[in-house]
């Protein structure tokens, strides 16, 4: 369910868990980019899910386009 | 060092999710505890983390007067985490202690309810919440200490070396509490303060025990754990030894738990802190003596 995006509350304190460098918030992917460690990580009912064996890696080619 | 797997700790509590109303109780009770502990601080807290909510049971302990305006519910668990949200209402994510996806300095209080021993490299995670924390940020935690579940891990311990000759690591090593300030000194942290309150549960039946750790999402998650059950013999033996060894006056069996507090702030020039040496203004004698005194 992607009905609902994550809480500006939220967005405001979350970095990449890895790098803690910053994340882009893809609305509608629903999910949360860390550029620098490659991975996007999901947002399921709103609630972000910042595990990295949860994450998908980024394949380069996408990511220059966004 | 890998003491414990988390993907098991993360599978229980996966697992644990989906009946945890009816095993809860010591986390409710924590919750209570720790709210309790708020309502000693006068300062107020606007954006408060919940590292390790479980049920979110924390949400409904933190009393009106640490003011927290925005509460984040964080668990390894993604399914404790929606949980927790479903119940409180408030914000949540799915995050892991060891790599806390928090941003520097954007926190007024970190709480965390049984939850870290279960953590690795509990230095490590304390050095992540007190990055986490703004100055003069409060992190309190409970956690389970050493004594916890002594007579359950004697008896397995025993049964073990009776029935298999060997043993195998079964219950989790916890932290001891004179450790507890020192990590907290050495991930930055000021003020440290460490206690421990021991919980005893009275059980009719060991294997209540052990279903309940099972429905509280407690049960072994150690590295080194044998993938197999125990064997049936191996476990009736133990439930044996547990009823001689431990069985009170009314053939109940304690289960104790030791919770270990911990609470410490992030450095902030308003907060208490020794002199340097040799700063006095005011000798020894002048105070002990009067102003006249001649020290020589």
């Amino acid at each position: 369910m992607t009905t609902h995006g994550v809480d500006p509350k939220l967005l405001e304190i979350l970095v990449c868990p890895i790098t803690k460098g910053p994340l882009d918030y893809d609305r509608a992917a629903q999910e949360l980019i860390s550029r620098a460690a490659g991975l996007a990580f999901p947002i399921r009912d709103g609630i972000p899910i910042m595990l990295v064996d949860e994450a998908r890696e980024l394949d380069d080619s996408k990511t220059k386009d966004n | 060092m890998t003491i414990f797997n988390r993907a098991a700790v993360r599978h229980h509590r996966e697992r644990a999710a989906r009946s945890f109303g009816d095993f809860n109780f010591l986390f409710t009770e924590c919750a209570e505890r720790l709210g309790d502990r708020l309502l000693d601080i006068t300062r107020t807290f606007p954006t408060a983390l919940d590292l390790g909510c479980h049920d979110g049971a924390m949400a409904r302990f933190i009393p009106p007067r640490s003011a927290v305006e925005t509460l984040v519910h964080c668990d390894l668990s993604p399914a404790m985490a929606g949980l927790a949200q479903a119940n409180s209402g408030c914000l949540a994510m799915a995050g892991d202690e060891e790599f806390l996806p928090i941003r520097d300095q954007s926190l007024d209080l970190v709480v965390s309810n049984l939850s870290l021993h279960w953590v690795n490299d509990l230095p490590g995670a304390m050095t992540q919440i007190r990055r986490a924390l703004k100055p003069d940020g409060l992190f309190l935690a409970a956690m389970l200490g050493g004594e916890t579940l002594k007579e359950l891990r004697d008896a397995l311990t025993t049964a073990e070396i009776e029935r298999e000759g060997g043993l195998s690591p079964r219950t989790s090593p916890f932290a001891e509490v004179k450790d507890a300030g020192n990590l907290l000194s050495r991930a930055g942290f000021a003020l440290p303060v460490a206690d421990t309150e021991t919980i005893t549960v009275s059980y009719a039946d060991p294997l209540k025990l052990m279903a309940d750790l099972r429905g509280m999402g407690e049960t072994n998650a150690h590295a080194l754990r044998r993938p197999s059950f125990s064997r049936r013999t191996t476990l009736m033996r133990a439930c044996e030894i547990y009823l001689e060894k431990f069985a009170t006056g009314d053939g109940r069996l304690p289960a104790t738990f030791e919770i270990v507090y911990l609470t410490a702030w992030v450095p902030h020039e308003s907060q208490q802190k020794p002199l340097q040496p040799g700063s006095g203004q005011v000798s020894l004698g002048t105070l002990f003596l009067g102003d006249d005194a001649e020290v020589s």
